[in-house]
């Protein structure tokens, strides 16, 4: 832990105390408000739809209804669609970091020919609605022969994900001194040398918070697998949510079940990079 | 490419070109290994489609059959002339600014508050403050339609148990209240995302200039203000573009949530593409609004860079 | 080296079997075939029946995907756009089907439908909505009317006659006050969808105005400003007025109106012949212990329109532009009474062909089936029939209607606009 001096709330003042309480106040009314409708996910899955239907927020009154979590978690193809979720979004996740990073080093650490005029254009990414642009971007994926293809998914969402991933990488590449830099430079590092063994590692803070909105955008992505991939044994776990949708109503008690546990990889996930990313090298908190 | 290979062409410029030139063309060498295999991918599966699609303006156009029905400006003047339009935009820069003056700071605070330092439980509140933004916005959107249900939901239940005298709201049924409501999902949705980011700003604060300031007897206000907030200015400067930009933008969660509705009343810019344009059969009419769109955010963000985060990077940005 | 001559004529050699095999078997079709049913044994009997249909033409394969209607509908356009059409797929017929049809998308089925096919159908107004100018894209396969459901308990219990209700729209009037006072809802609308609201305005045009004033309208011999549909708005009005709705009614969808009914929580709702079965969904035992009637929608005095004709619509399937024979062979497969027969109980569906009617019990259901059959007009939905932006322009009027913004007189102007501009 990066404590660098132990808590007590004996040893503080009496501002200091009412100060902790404050926090503690705000923190629980806040979090109180931001959970509300995640327990309600959860407690949705444990009962009946239509007990679900006729009082969306309550405590299950009759049986819990384990079912509805062990009917997804036993079926075969939940776990295809975990497969293939995993891929996506580990593939995603790398790329667009390997691809923004370099690009974000480029843009604020480089000079070179044409660098204001390729990083606006990048940042049209930003300004242009996709959703206009679904057609273009279908045509052009299936000139390239990617329908049916987990790459034809892949490639596109690194695509939406670059202009955002590099605008933040850069901001915090800018933000690392100069001198360490022209220290490395000295010292014989070529470009390479200080972008991949002293800038990577010294961002990591950053490239975690970017690797972890990555993850949860490309996890949840729901749209360009709809329309790229035919083939269900292909579909990621997004897609999974349909077969409880009727043309005439939706099975909401499953649909809960469902995104409760669609949620707990992402979080995982973050469990992971939080560490990464609160306890950042460039603080000098290097303890634990 | 590899760089073995740069060096080899690099060193063969190096016996033909003047030396200036030379150093000009091994940067812009070194750069383009950079940047090219992200702009490739960038250039291929969105910039490309974009700009297709952004033709599509000038023509009156169903998305189906050829592109032969050219008519100049009628879309955009049909959309001035569209009242819904009107609200759309309105609607649009409200969300900008309630986002700008709410949810940034909210989400500031609580990274100052959890982010760091020793207070205990930090980390059980960073996550659970961390946990809507796992949700889609989908599911976001569908799981709030039962949070603001106008008899049945959370959001009345405990206002009705925890406010006197409250009367239910119809957060989504009401005209003049569902952008609120609208907003409320967003910044629930999204705080965690700039929280996430000023979390990992506040790393490059080093604590010992913090802590030497209140042992100079400065007050947490006064070093929050002299050094922790410009200490992070680049943090916070980002925020706000990607805020304003993500609030033009905005349009699944909102879509799922109330459709624009009702009557209208919650439109935003990328509802509105997608009502009058995609679903419509409008697609011309659709890629006319986006340019549009487009071009009020291409104004933000030349400006911005220029005027804001031009002190970020010194003379790198420029069009 | 040897190894590696060898080596390629081993390949070359398979190459030809290769070869050979496709050629053998370029009989072979497949059918790519989309449908929007995702519940679990109705769509396990659109695999039996794809299975039995393999089984009889071993030279077919038919693969399905399966989608729920959203996304169903957000693919099917992108891959139209695209020009990629699936073999079948779920059609509600009407101006989206025709779009499809004017640019070459769906295949014309017309001279394999003409004559004993198309006998067999008892549902002749929806086949319409498969075709226009003697081309046809598709056929139906379930298709019904819209009514009025209500709960008959609840009718007792507001001192209503349950097995006598109103026929008129004075008597509805007084039925939905009677209903109000005595402490129920009497009307469940899910107006945050916007399309239940436009099945009050229909029906009310269709009563006012007849088979005459939609079709002068649609051909622009008239237009949506004519008096039937400000009529019909400043009707819709007078039932706005008595507040028969839920608290924000304007905000709820079409699932919480089904949760109303289920819980006996409001006694009426405006729907189509899935409205049983989709309570059902919501709560099976709670749908149970309904009891449930069926009232056509009352006749307004003085309307020009036929009280029989009926509002309705359902679901059929539509034939790609790349579709082989086979494809069409197996859509009639597929309306055979045999398999109408089958498809009916599981659905809750009205079949559309006459050899199958018997399959139907349901005395509700089967008066739904009479109204189809019997209509002098059948009106489709307009937010299907209707090309989509004037769709989207009827939806958002009849919305301000029931919030109160707009007047009869400006909702009409604002489906005009529309018609005008799509139109021609």
């Amino acid at each position: 832990m990066q404590t660098s001096e132990s808590f007590s709330f004996k040893r503080m003042s009496n501002g200091q105390r009412f100060f902790t309480l404050l926090k503690y106040a705000v923190l629980i009314f806040l979090v109180m408000m931001i959970i509300g409708p995640i327990i309600m996910v959860v407690l949705a899955g444990m009962r009946t739809n239509g007990e679900f239907q006729s009082r969306p927020f309550d405590i299950p009154r009759g049986e819990i209804q384990w079912g509805n979590f062990t009917g997804i978690l036993e079926s075969d193809t939940f776990w295809v669609a975990a497969r293939n979720s995993f891929y996506i979004t580990a593939a995603v996740t790398i790329i667009n970091l390997s691809l923004a990073s370099m690009l974000a080093f480029a843009f604020s650490r480089l000079t070179f020919f044409g660098k204001g005029i390729i990083f606006n254009i990048l940042s049209f990414g930003l300004l242009f609605p996709t959703v206009v642009a679904i057609l273009p971007i279908f045509l052009q994926i299936r000139d390239l022969g990617l329908i049916n293809n987990l790459w034809g998914v892949i490639f596109p969402m690194v695509a939406f994900g670059l202009p955002g991933s590099v605008i933040i990488l850069r901001s915090f590449f800018i933000a690392i001194p100069n001198e360490l830099e022209d220290a490395s430079y000295i010292d014989g590092c070529s470009t390479f040398g200080f972008f991949r063994f002293i800038l990577m590692p010294i961002s990591r803070p950053a490239l975690m918070a970017v690797a972890t909105l990555n993850v949860v955008g490309a996890w949840n992505e729901y749209f360009l697998p709809l329309l790229i991939l035919n083939d269900p044994n292909k579909w990621p776990l997004p897609l999974g949510i349909m077969q409880f949708q009727g043309q005439y109503g939706t099975d909401w008690a499953r649909v809960m079940a469902y995104v409760g546990i669609l949620m707990v990889p992402a979080i995982i996930f973050y469990l992971f990079t939080e560490r990464f990313i609160v306890t950042g090298l460039t603080g000098g908190e290097l303890k634990g | 490419m590899s760089a073995m290979n740069l060096k080899a062409i690099s060193q063969a410029y190096q016996q033909s070109v003047p030396n200036r030139t030379r150093r000009t063309i091994r940067k812009t060498l070194v750069a383009s290994v950079f940047v090219l295999p992200g702009m490739v991918v960038f250039f291929v599966f969105l910039l490309l489609p974009m700009i297709e699609s952004a033709q599509f303006g000038f023509y009156k156009w169903d998305g189906l059959g050829p592109l032969e029905d050219y008519r100049g400006l009628d879309n955009y003047k049909k959309a001035f002339d569209h009242d819904v339009f009107q609200t759309a935009i309105i609607n649009s820069f409200r969300i900008m600014g309630l986002s700008l003056i709410i949810q940034l700071p909210v989400a500031m605070l609580l990274a100052l508050m959890v982010g760091r330092g020793n207070l205990p439980g930090r980390r059980v509140f960073r996550l659970l403050l961390f946990l809507p933004y796992v949700f889609s916005e989908v599911i976001t959107a569908l799981i709030w339609r039962y949070v603001m249900h106008p008899t049945d939901g959370l959001l009345n239940w405990f206002l009705g148990h925890s406010v006197p005298g409250y009367d239910n709201v119809g957060w989504l049924a009401e005209k003049d209240v569902v952008i609120y409501s609208v907003f409320i999902v967003l910044t629930w949705k999204y705080f965690g995302f700039y929280m996430i980011l000023y979390m990992a700003g506040l790393q490059g604060v080093p604590k010992d200039l913090e802590d030497a300031a209140r042992v100079d007897g400065a007050n947490i206000v006064q070093v929050l203000s002299r050094i922790t907030l410009p200490m992070m200015g680049s943090t916070v400067r980002l925020t706000v573009f990607l805020s304003v930009l993500g609030a033009f933008q905005q349009f699944v969660l909102v879509w799922v949530l109330t459709g624009g509705g009702p009557v209208n009343a919650s439109q935003i810019m990328g509802t509105y593409i997608y009502k009058f344009g995609i679903k419509s059969f409008n697609l011309g009419y659709g890629a006319a609004v986006a340019l549009i769109l487009f071009s009020i955010t291409l104004v933000f963000s030349i400006g911005y860079q220029r005027m804001i985060l031009h002190q970020d990077f010194a003379s790198d940005v420029s069009l | 080296m040897k190894v590696l001559r060898s080596l390629l004529i081993l390949a070359l050699l398979l190459g030809a079997i290769g070869g050979l095999a496709t050629t053998s078997a370029q009989d072979q079709v497949t059918i790519t075939w989309w449908h929007i049913t995702t519940a679990e044994d109705q769509a396990a009997l659109w695999q039996q029946l794809a299975d039995e249909y393999m089984a009889a033409n071993p030279n077919v394969t038919v693969e399905i995907t399966i989608l729920e209607n959203e996304a169903f509908k957000e693919r099917l356009v992108t891959v139209m756009q695209a020009g990629d059409p699936p073999d079948v797929f779920q059609s509600w017929g009407g101006g989206v089907l025709w779009k499809y049809a004017d640019a070459g998308l769906v295949r014309n089925i017309a001279p394999e439908l003409e004559g004993e096919w198309r006998d067999t159908f008892s549902a002749q107004g929806a086949l319409e909505m498969f075709g226009k100018n003697g081309e046809y894209y598709g056929v139906p396969w379930d298709w019904g009317a819209v009514g009025i459901w209500y709960n008959k308990d609840l009718f007792a219990a507001a001192g209503l006659d349950p097995e006598n209700p109103p026929t008129t729209w004075t008597d509805f009037l007084a039925a939905v006050q009677a209903l109000k006072d005595s402490g129920v809802t009497p009307i469940a609308i899910g107006q945050g969808d916007k399309w239940p609201g436009h099945f009050w305005y229909v029906y009310l045009a269709v009563r006012l105005g007849g088979e005459k004033a939609f079709v002068d309208a649609y051909n622009r011999d008239g237009a949506f400003t004519d008096d039937p549909f400000v009529e019909a708005g400043a009707k819709l009005q007078e039932l706005t007025a008595l507040e028969p709705f839920a608290e924000g009614f304007l905000g709820r969808n079409y699932g919480d109106s089904q949760t109303q009914m289920v819980n006996q929580e409001a006694a009426m709702e405006l729907m189509g012949q899935w409205a049983p079965g989709a309570y059902a969904g919501t709560d099976a035992e709670l749908a149970a212990q309904l009891n449930l009637g069926l009232m056509p929608f009352p006749m307004i005095e003085g309307g020009a329109g036929n009280p029989t004709d009926a509002f309705g619509g359902g679901n059929g399937f539509a034939v790609g532009a790349n579709a082989e024979d086979e494809v069409v062979d197996f859509l009639r497969y597929i309306t055979s009474a045999e398999a109408q027969s089958l498809i009916a109980p599981v659905f809750g569906a009205v079949p559309t062909v006459a050899a199958a009617e018997s399959a139907i019990t349901d005395p509700n259901l089967q008066l739904i089936m009479k109204l189809r059959n019997e209509a002098p007009y059948a009106q489709m939905y307009y937010d299907q029939f209707l090309p989509p932006a004037v769709a989207t322009a009827v939806l958002d009027a009849v919305d301000g209607l029931f919030a109160g913004t707009l007047s009869p007189e400006d909702a009409a102007a604002m489906i005009e606009d529309a018609a005008m501009f799509e139109l021609e």
